[in-house]
Order: structure tokens, then C-alpha cells, then sequence
């Protein structure tokens, strides 16, 4: 699987952080609107699709005019798919002649096989809330576990980051059960997971780069985890 | 750039790549979202005074002031810092603090010898309710993509020495459970209040990218 313009655990090219301690949540007035427009919003979309939206768009929607400007730019092509907006509405109110939006731009919403992903199974509802689901059995993982990532089959949207795919961690705490992204932002149904801390040491994701006494932990949808066993040792 | 337009509010900052667009341009992000909000109200569809209060309610309600009172006060009493970190979600929720992004809150403390970092590589997911929006450089790609392969010299980058062996522990976001990190108590600090205290917490401590102020 190719790594995806926003997966970007580990990738290599990038300089230093544009820190600034004391900097505002704003700093242009569109950012503002933008965020007022959309927080409201995002509470009527499933979970994991406005993520989807993001992740669709070309890298200069995506990283050119920052987070709102992807913010901006994903709502747009939900709007439109959803049906309310048509497609050239928006380009219709910008400078003549032009059909510079997002959308054209944007990759077409591709789900998985809904075969792939792991069978549906039932909830306390009166737990429910959010994303966060209470199940009646419990994870198959104890903390201490040894584990290995599977690789998402899936084209959409994953909350697996590329850089622990197959790589070798131990359970380090258990977090409560949520709906699955991959599932729900394709409208394939909640299918709810434990959701598992796993921590990698980071001599094993990145081998001689790896930093001294560094662990680096990912929250992993356990329907990724996959058991190592501990064999007899041989030659 | 070929044009000479009228813009006013175009105004230059080396750090940030927002400015440099012109306001005739399509790509426009400012007109694009003027259009786009102009559109849902004439469509009936948006509420610009929900809007304004939207924005009103995260610029001046919601911000790192909240996390760093609750870190004031776990500096403070030894309970509750126990229970903050065992279950920040019951811990919270006490204290009256409510809120997007905090589906599900864990508190990791720093102590002598470990030390906590945040990061979201796959997006930008960030603890809202206690530490308001979160910064630009939090979202960047540099931040995101070095953050969990080269954490001690990103945070030396950013001013932050660790002794060598001081074990690092980087948390990705990838999933709803969100991430505050409880920094050290400075020392220096027996005698002052929970205002003077939380004071000392900045909002780059408790993403772990910094130690709290000494006073």
C-alpha cells in the first residue's frame, strides 16, 4: 500500500516546525468564518467522513492555505456530494471564468469491500455515547500482549498509519470501545472496536534512525491486531 | 505575483503561507469561504449568528486556561492528580468541563525520567474542550512527520533539552481517545496559589513540547 499525502508518521523531507508558543487559533479573519461554519456541522456527518474528505483532496487543497484552507476545501466537496450544493455554485460566485475548485480536483470516495472489514455485532445502547460504545465481550488483547499491525485492506478511510503497518508492539492500555472509522465514514455501519494503546519501541518502526529510549504508542481498532505467539526457538 | 490589487489585510509573516494570496485569485481561500457562507444563508441553510457564536465560544471560553487549572490543581493535591490520571473522563466531568474532543481523555504525566509528547499524525485531533484549537505548527506536516521518528531533536528544535536518559514516550491521536500531558511542578513554586500556579502552564507544556515556566 502506498503511503497517502496525509499519512504523515515518519515521512521523510520535512524541516523544522513553524513553532510559535504564543500563537492565536486565528490568524486570518477566513479561518474564523470557516471554523464557525464547519464545528456545527461536522456533528451531522458520520464519523470518519469529514476525515475522508480531507484525505481526497489534491496536495495543494490539502496543504496549501493550512488546516481551514483543507477545512474549507473538504467541506465544499462534502456539500457537493451530498447534493447541496451543485458543483459549479460556489465557482460560480468567484472571479469570472474560472473552475479552480476543490472538487475537480479531488479523488472520487472509494470504500472498502465491506466483506473485508470485520461482521457488525450488538451494543449496550444505553451506554452509548459519541463514538464510544460499550461491547459485550471483551477484547480478545490483554495489556502486555505482544502484537503485530495488519495492513488495512481497505482503499478508504484507515486510522492505521502506514508506519506501524506489520510492525512488532506490546498492548499497553485499553481504551474504551468506539465505532470503526474505516466502517462508518463509508457508510458501512458501525462495527465497534476495543480500541487498544499499543507502544512500539522506535528501533522497531525505524531500525538504525531509530533515537535512544523513545516509545512511540498508536491507538489501534483491535479488529488490526494480530497475536504473536511465542514459538519454541529455532535455529 | 502579477497584479497590484487593493488588498489591505494582506500582510506578510515568514512563518505562514496564508498571506501570499491575492484576492482576485479563485483559489482565494477568503472569497472562496465568503461564497460559500453567502450561499447556506441565502439557502436557508446556516445561521450566521450561530456562526458568530461559534467562534465567539472558542476564542474567549475555550482554551489552555482550562487545562492549566486542572494542572494547577493536580500539582496541588495529590488525590486528585490520581484520579485525573486513572480516569480523566470521570475527573473532568466532575469539575464541570465539558466539550467536543474529549470523547475519551487520558492524562499522561511527566515524572523525573519520562517525559510525554502529543502528536496526530494521520489528521489533527487535538483536546478542544481543554486546550482550545490547537496551534498551526500542531498541524503541520513537520510537526506531524518528525514528531514520532525524531521526537528529542524535534523538541531540542523547539527549546526543549532532555537528558539522555530521560525516556521519551510519544502518543499518536489515531483513534477518538485524546491526549494532555501533565507537566513537572517547577520547583520554586511551595508557596504560591492555584491562579499563580496555572499561570506557569503553557499550553505547549501540556502538549509536551515544552516544561512548564519557572517562576
Amino acid at each position: 500500500m502506498n503511503r497517502r499525502l496525509h499519512d504523515l508518521g515518519g515521512a521523510d523531507g520535512y524541516g523544522l516546525v513553524p513553532h510559535d508558543p504564543d500563537e492565536p487559533a486565528f490568524h486570518e479573519h477566513w479561518e474564523r468564518r470557516v471554523f464557525g461554519l464547519l464545528a456545527p456541522s461536522l456533528a451531522g456527518t458520520a464519523p470518519g467522513e469529514f476525515r475522508h474528505a480531507l484525505e481526497r483532496l489534491s496536495p495543494v487543497d490539502y496543504f496549501d492555505q493550512g488546516y481551514y484552507g483543507r477545512w474549507l476545501a473538504g467541506f465544499e466537496l462534502l456539500l457537493i456530494e451530498h447534493g447541496v450544493l451543485s458543483s459549479n455554485e460556489v465557482d460560480d460566485r468567484m472571479p469570472a471564468g474560472q473552475d479552480a475548485g476543490p472538487v475537480g480536483r479531488a479523488a472520487q470516495a472509494v470504500g472498502p469491500d465491506a466483506a473485508e472489514l470485520p461482521i457488525d455485532r450488538p451494543v449496550l445502547a444505553a451506554a452509548r455515547r459519541g463514538v464510544r460504545r460499550v461491547l459485550a465481550d471483551p477484547p480478545i488483547f490483554r495489556v502486555g500482549d505482544s502484537v503485530t499491525v495488519a495492513a488495512p485492506r481497505t482503499p478508504g478511510h484507515t486510522r492505521v498509519p502506514q508506519y506501524i503497518v506489520e510492525k512488532q508492539g506490546v498492548v499497553a492500555a485499553i481504551h474504551p470501545a468506539e465505532v470503526l472509522p474505516d466502517s462508518t465514514a463509508h457508510g458501512l455501519g458501525e462495527r465497534p472496536q476495543w480500541v487498544l494503546a499499543i507502544a512500539f519501541e522506535a528501533s522497531e518502526l525505524w531500525g538504525e534512525d531509530a533515537e535512544p529510549g523513545v516509545t512511540i504508542h498508536v491507538d489501534v481498532y483491535e479488529n488490526y491486531l494480530i497475536a504473536i505467539h511465542s514459538e519454541p526457538e529455532q535455529d | 505575483m502579477s497584479d497590484h490589487d487593493d488588498h489591505h489585510d494582506d500582510h506578510h509573516d515568514d512563518h505562514h503561507d496564508d498571506h501570499h494570496r491575492e484576492n482576485h485569485d479563485p483559489r482565494s481561500p477568503k472569497l472562496r469561504a465568503e461564497a460559500l457562507e453567502d450561499l447556506l444563508v441565502e439557502k436557508g441553510l446556516l445561521d450566521r449568528a450561530k456562526v458568530d457564536a461559534t467562534i465567539e465560544k472558542f476564542e474567549t471560553d475555550v482554551g489552555p486556561m482550562i487545562g492549566a487549572k486542572l494542572v494547577a490543581r493536580a500539582w496541588t493535591d495529590d488525590d486528585f492528580r490520581d484520579q485525573l490520571i486513572a480516569d480523566a473522563d470521570a475527573t473532568i466531568a466532575a469539575a464541570g468541563i465539558t466539550g467536543p474532543e474529549i470523547e475519551h481523555l487520558e492524562v499522561k504525566a511527566n515524572e523525573p525520567g519520562v517525559h510525554n509528547v502529543v502528536v496526530c499524525t494521520l489528521c489533527s485531533c487535538y483536546p478542544w474542550a481543554v486546550l482550545g484549537l490547537p496551534p498551526n505548527w500542531f498541524k503541520s506536516p513537520e510537526y506531524r512527520s518528525r514528531v514520532v521518528k525524531e521526537p528529542r531533536r524535534v523538541l531540542s528544535e523547539m527549546g526543549l533539552e532532555l537528558d539522555d536518559d530521560t525516556l521519551v514516550r510519544v502518543w499518536d491521536s489515531s483513534s477518538e481517545t485524546r491526549f494532555l500531558v501533565l507537566p513537572e511542578r517547577p520547583s520554586g513554586t511551595e508557596g504560591l496559589s492555584l491562579e499563580e500556579l496555572a499561570a506557569l502552564v503553557s499550553r505547549d507544556s501540556m502538549i509536551g513540547v515544552a516544561k512548564a515556566y519557572t517562576p
